[in-house]
């Protein structure tokens, strides 16, 4: 069973999906959580089987689908996806269980079991075409989920976020044609696996414009600055759980595939556009940060402060070096944690209030002390304190970055600094004071449902950020192999020396001229 | 040892957890006795742990777990009972279980009572790991854990808008040193390979000068933060809005010093760029003097005391920058002393006349408060530094200090702020505690506190008077470590003439504060002669800095906030729409053509075709003859 | 003078081009038909020549398509042109928009 652990990984939901069309609409949401459930629990299994030891790919699968083009489905995880399929199965779950009341609730569960099928394929495929299919099929699901059960904008919004991610993702397709075919004149051969890919040397030119195309497609889905405009949007519009698996996991397939495909594939090409995407990355930690203080309502500032997170992430991808990238993806799981949460959070006062203004809020710690407690936490972890799981990925992927530029480091430190100033104003202004809102005086704190999903990620928040090292450990030794192939495969005297050479590591590489 | 070091580091922590357990539950009266007794427990084993330190026993040094490691970072949960940490944790402890037991009494009506402990708890566990880290990571872990317990006892009444603001304001203002001190941890991780002291300080020595200057400039970013230097300063007056044993703690004896700490810990390090160390000692005089001034004018009792505190800050960094490690260490633990213990008598003050701050409308109170007056009184006796109270041996070894040095300008400054600080500090107790009864036209019947208070500030009043005798035993404890040196004058005639010189300054200023405060009659309100001159009210207004920050800072960022968002949906969400309605309208535009009417699409028919036709024509040709229109193009120069 | 290719494609363009007005500028279905088969004549035409001038019967065998393909369009379309009429009375262009975009 576990040579198919992935293919029943990502399969099982969608299968357990379509059987759910058979359930009674009274018991949906019992089978939703278990299949869920074991969903999860299978995914733990693949964690407790997967050797941190090993660098490389492990529980691959290899299905022939159309040979003469070298399309195959063939899936595995290394220590960078691992934890990003794990979260996705967890939130999936947690989403589900803390699902409130909505109408057609088995539509809803049903489309929430799709989608977990594509995000668990997203992050296991390593097939260029296969891990397109499931990119795109992700944006269905989610076009349901915010078209049907959204707020008053939201066909606009789905739209906006169907095409603009669509458009994007179209120029990414033509980027992956390309690749294919200058692997086929290198070697001969039609292949589409990202395996084989690694194994190419372009020169530098070719590296420079492939690298635009596949920025274009991963750039929208972060959303990176300009790019960003169709997320706040998608959040303003969609219900609670639509924005929790949105910016847990849907968001990071961006900044996962930068690091599965740009890096490793465009290193002369990685490190040339080095310095632009950071001042990008600056920007939207910055910029956003600001806007997102500018917020009246509070879910825009979450999902601003997403953003302006993710630019953190950015820039730790960009590091170049096993620090910074090591820290990024440990912040990819950390802002998926914290972020997830912190949407969560805001559904609950949602669904007591049906109205997410700041200013009709005030007081509430009064009210509902224990919603308070848990929404501080996670504010405190979201503006990186130490011990909670967003220090360590912060904190590494600056550390990384500082390498390779002192200033650009520090401009984008500031994130410390703007990140408390709209967290904490938005505390304040929803938490603080007296309650003048007699809506507000009989307010009943959170209940069992929210807190099933909020405990296990406070948990999860407290417990990663004191010992990290269970993740932290895989993670490093996939991204050693990572930064080791892009140092073997640079061409440019810069790119060598941006890439450190990190010994111990050794990848058997072929070149173009073996190649040909 | 070890053990005593675990018990010393996480009774506060299990102190805090077990309170936090009650947060949501009405007061509990043995909450705040089970934390009082854990942490009690910590300063039991931090003094078993002094001892052995004294009795020349090794440093303690355990490594507990690894926190972060990847790539060639290794951070480990590591701690160092060495002879610097240990007194930081004497310092820390004893304090901490004096204003424990104090707020027993002190928050006795408070409805958060337990919340109270479970942020107390917590606070006395971020500044043990601060002090015990032996490396920078986790030295910056206890720092931003002292920010956020700062940040939730300053804002522990959060209903009072100001008290929030402040909470907020002191997080915030925080967080823009931390960046600096981010940047320098980065430094020295690229630059030494370590964060861990004992790899790290020694690596420096082989580093080029510039390197270290930016490394010692970017932590001291970080500690101007903390201890609140100018112009990072702001916070910690409005920090007074937290409760009165609060500010004791955090505000005046531990927290505050951190950043004084850090400076010491980091000695090796400023040892090697003396002109930093220059800076900072200048800044720390500036500091003495600035804070000193707005102290005179206040009219806030608590704010009296933390401009005070903010100015003897000043004396430890002038101290600690001009190498005089020990004694800014020194200074530091006898500061802590009689600081924390005038704070919780401006705490007693306080409740005695129902949270009133106004010394003006006080007066006379040595008659119904008298435990208070003695302790405040000698408090502040110990901070003007008379002998033979424990700030004459801290203070004016500092002044030595400068003095031997041969920086008159900073020896100066320090010497007309001690003057300073003797004539606010007695302006103070005359205000209160002297002269007419002016609370009486308030209908306020004051009270001393309850005993127990009083008896658990007893060993502040007891150290604040005899700290002094430490001072030799200290220096040889520390001198090993801190590579001290005595500061003797050399002539045994110039430093008596100091010493009574600086006495006798201070005595004068003492009586002066007596003589033109402690027969005060009436409540000022705002039309004398004085309070209208342009120095008052500079004074008064703080220099206008807060007001410059708000105007110039606050107000432009808020503005500016409001434009980009504006500038986000108006120019790039805008931007975005415009190329998905170009399609659009281009698509609404030609559906025109798809008439219906098969004449009118026969046409287009016949124009595509034309045109298709007339493109491979074109084509052709240009291909034809490519060649000779390469030749025309380049005649004519393109 | 001898008639040449060149006459025959000449005289296949003036038919193009009459048939190519034709399509154009009728309103009435029936003569829209009368264009269209000047159109594929005048194709007609040009294949018959051309494969005369290279002696290669490949372009006498697609005029006979092009014959067979026009009559039975003719088939079809007379016969929806007579429905058409019955229906609405008129054979008129302007009144078939119901394939409007």
């Amino acid at each position: 069973m576990l040579d198919h652990i992935l293919s029943i990984l990502i399969f099982f939901p969608a299968l357990a999906g379509v059987m759910g069309f058979m359930i009674d609409k009274g018991s949906i949401r019992a089978y939703g959580v278990a299949v869920a459930f074991v969903e999860f629990a299978l995914s733990l299994w693949l964690w407790f089987a997967f050797d941190s030891n090993v660098s490389g790919m492990q529980f691959m699968e290899n299905i022939a689908l159309i040979p003469s083009f070298g399309i195959n489905y063939i899936l595995g995880v290394d220590g960078i996806s691992l934890f990003i399929i794990i979260l996705a199965a967890f939130f999936t779950m947690i989403g589900i269980a803390s699902l409130t009341e909505t109408k057609n609730e088995k539509n809803m569960i049903i489309t929430l079991l799709f989608l977990e099928m594509t995000m668990i394929g997203v992050f296991s495929a390593l097939d260029a075409i296969v891990f397109y299919v499931f990119w795109e099929l992700s944006l269905v699901p989610m076009l349901y989920i915010i078209g049907a059960w959204g707020g008053p904008m939201r066909i606009y919004a789905s739209v906006k976020f169907f095409l603009y991610t669509f458009a994007g993702s179209l120029v990414m397709l033509v980027g992956m044609l390309f690749m294919a075919y200058f692997f086929y004149q290198a070697t001969g051969t039609w292949s589409f696996a990202i395996l084989d890919w690694y194994r190419l040397i372009l020169p530098e030119s070719f590296q420079l414009w492939l690298f635009a195309a596949f920025f274009v497609g991963f750039a929208i889905k972060v959303p990176m600055f300009p790019f960003h405009t169709w997320l706040p949007y998608a959040h303003g519009q969609a219900p609670t759980i639509g924005s929790v698996i949105l910016a847990a996991i849907l968001l990071k397939m961006g900044t996962y595939a930068f690091i599965r495909f740009s890096l490793p594939l465009f290193p002369d090409a990685s490190v040339f556009f080095m310095y632009p995407i950071a001042v990008i990355a600056i920007i939207m930690i910055i910029y956003t940060a600001m806007v997102a203080y500018a917020q009246k309502d509070v879910k825009q500032v979450v999902a601003y402060s997403s953003v302006s997170h993710m630019g953190v992430i950015i820039l730790g991808t960009f590091a170049l070096n096993v620090e910074g990238i090591t820290g990024s993806v440990f912040l990819m799981i950390a802002h998926g944690v914290v972020s997830g949460a912190l949407f969560l959070l805001v559904g609950v006062i949602y669904d007591r209030r049906h109205t997410k203004l700041m200013s009709e809020f005030g007081g509430l710690a009064h009210v509902m002390p224990r919603y308070a407690t848990i929404f501080g936490i996670m504010l405190m972890a979201s503006v990186g304190m130490p011990l909670t799981i967003n220090f360590v990925g912060e904190f590494l992927s600056l550390l990384g970055f500082y390498e390779q530029s002192h200033i650009l480091t520090l401009l984008a430190g500031i994130a410390i600094v703007v990140g408390a100033i709209y967290m904490l104003t938005a505390y304040k202004k929803m938490f603080f004071g007296e309650v003048t809102k007699d809506e507000n005086r009989n307010l009943p704190d959170v209940n069992k449902r929210e807190l099933i999903a909020l405990i296990p990620l406070a948990i999860i928040t407290i417990w990663l950020g004191v010992y990290p090292k269970p993740v932290l450990e895989p993670i490093n030794n996939s991204v050693e192999a990572v930064v080791q192939l892009m140092h073997n495969k640079s061409t440019t005297e810069e790119a060598k020396s941006r890439i450190p050479n990190v010994s111990g590591v050794v990848i058997s590489k072929t070149s173009t001229r073996e190649a040909h | 040892m070890e053990k005593y070091l675990y018990i010393a580091l996480f009774a506060p922590l299990v102190s805090s957890m077990f309170s936090a357990l009650f947060t949501n539950t009405p007061k509990k009266q043995f909450v705040g006795i089970i934390a009082s007794l854990l942490i009690f427990s910590a300063f039991v084993s931090s003094s078993i742990l002094l001892t052995h330190i004294l009795d020349g026993g090794d440093i303690v040094h355990v490594e507990m777990m690894t926190w972060m490691a990847t790539g060639n970072l290794y951070i480990p949960f590591g701690f160092v009972v060495d002879q610097i940490s240990v007194t930081m944790m004497m310092v820390v402890t004893l304090v901490s279980t004096i204003v424990h037991i104090y707020s027993i009494g002190y928050m006795d009506h408070d409805k958060g009572f337990n919340r109270f402990f479970a942020w107390l708890s917590a606070f006395v566990f971020s500044m043990m790991i601060l002090v015990m880290s032996d490396n920078f990571a986790g030295l910056f872990i206890g720092w931003e854990g002292v920010g956020l317990c700062s940040w939730g006892l300053i804002g522990f009444w959060f209903h009072k808008e100001v008290a929030t603001w402040a909470a907020n304001e002191a997080f915030i203002m925080n967080r823009i040193a931390d960046l600096g001190m981010l940047i320098g941890i980065f430094l020295v991780y690229w630059n030494t390979g370590s964060l861990q002291y004992d790899i790290a300080f020694p690596a420096m020595a082989h580093l080029d000068s510039a390197t270290l200057t930016w490394m010692g400039i970017f932590l001291f970013i970080g500690a101007m933060g903390k201890s609140a230097q100018f112009p990072l300063h702001t916070w910690l007056a409005d920090a007074m809005e937290g409760p009165t044993p609060v500010s004791a703690l955090i505000h005046a004896a531990t927290m505050v010093t951190a950043g004084v700490y850090l400076v010491i810990r980091s000695n090796e390090l400023y040892d090697l760029i003396p002109h930093v160390g220059l800076f900072i000692a200048s800044l720390g005089a500036f500091v003495a003097l600035f804070a000193a001034s707005m102290a005179l004018v206040n009219r806030d009792m608590k704010r009296i005391i933390a401009y005070s505190t903010l100015s003897q800050l000043g004396y430890m960094f002038a101290a600690a920058g001009l190498g005089a490690y020990w004694v800014a260490l020194f200074h530091l633990m006898a500061h802590a002393f009689f600081k924390a213990l005038l704070f919780l008598g401006a705490g007693n003050v306080m409740h005695a006349m129902h949270d009133e701050l106004d010394p003006f409308k006080m007066g006379g109170l040595k008659k119904v408060m008298k435990g208070t007056w003695i302790m405040m009184t000698i408090a502040s006796l110990a901070l003007a530094g008379i002998f033979p109270f424990a700030g004459f041996f801290s203070k004016d070894t500092i002044l030595e200090a400068a003095f031997a040095e041969h920086h008159m300008v900073i020896y100066g400054v320090l010497l007309f702020t001690a003057g300073l600080t003797a004539f606010y500090s007695f302006r103070l107790v005359a205000l209160i505690f002297h002269g007419e009864e002016r609370y009486k036209i308030f209908g306020i019947h004051p009270h001393e506190a309850y005993k127990f208070m009083l008896i658990a500030m007893s060993p502040l009043l007891f150290l604040a008077m005899i700290a002094g005798i430490f001072q030799t035993p200290f220096f040889e404890m520390v001198e090993e470590i801190l590579g001290a040196t005595e500061y003797h004058i050399h002539s045994h005639a110039t430093l008596l003439i100091m010493l009574v010189g600086t006495q006798m300054f201070v005595g004068l200023a003492i009586l002066y504060a007596y003589k033109k405060y402690a027969s005060w009659s009436s409540v000022p309100d705002g039309s004398s002669v004085i309070e209208n001159s342009f120095i008052y009210k500079l004074l008064y207004n703080q220099y206008y800095i807060p007001y410059g920050y708000e105007e110039y800072i606050v107000k432009p960022y808020n503005e500016l906030s409001a434009a980009l968002w504006e500038v986000d949906k108006k120019v790039v969400d805008a931007s975005v729409d415009g190329i998905a309605s170009i399609f659009y309208s281009a698509g609404e535009n030609t559906r025109d053509m798809q008439s219906g009417n098969l004449s009118t699409m026969l046409k287009w028919m016949v124009v595509g075709t034309v045109v298709l036709l007339s493109l491979a024509v074109v084509f052709g040709l240009a291909a034809r003859y490519s060649g000779e229109i390469m030749s025309i193009l380049s005649g004519l120069g393109v | 003078m001898e008639i040449g290719l060149n006459h025959y494609l000449i005289l296949s363009t003036i038919l193009f081009a009459i048939g190519l007005v034709g399509v154009m500028r009728r309103k009435n279905l029936l003569l829209l038909f009368f264009a269209t088969e000047i159109l594929l004549n005048s194709v007609n035409i040009a294949f018959a020549a051309i494969s005369h001038y290279y002696g290669d019967l490949t372009g006498q065998m697609f005029a006979f398509f092009v014959i067979a393909i026009a009559a039975s369009e003719i088939a079809v379309g007379l016969g929806l042109l007579i429905v058409w009429y019955k229906r609405h009375g008129n054979i008129d262009l302007e009144s078939m928009t119901s394939m409007r975009g």
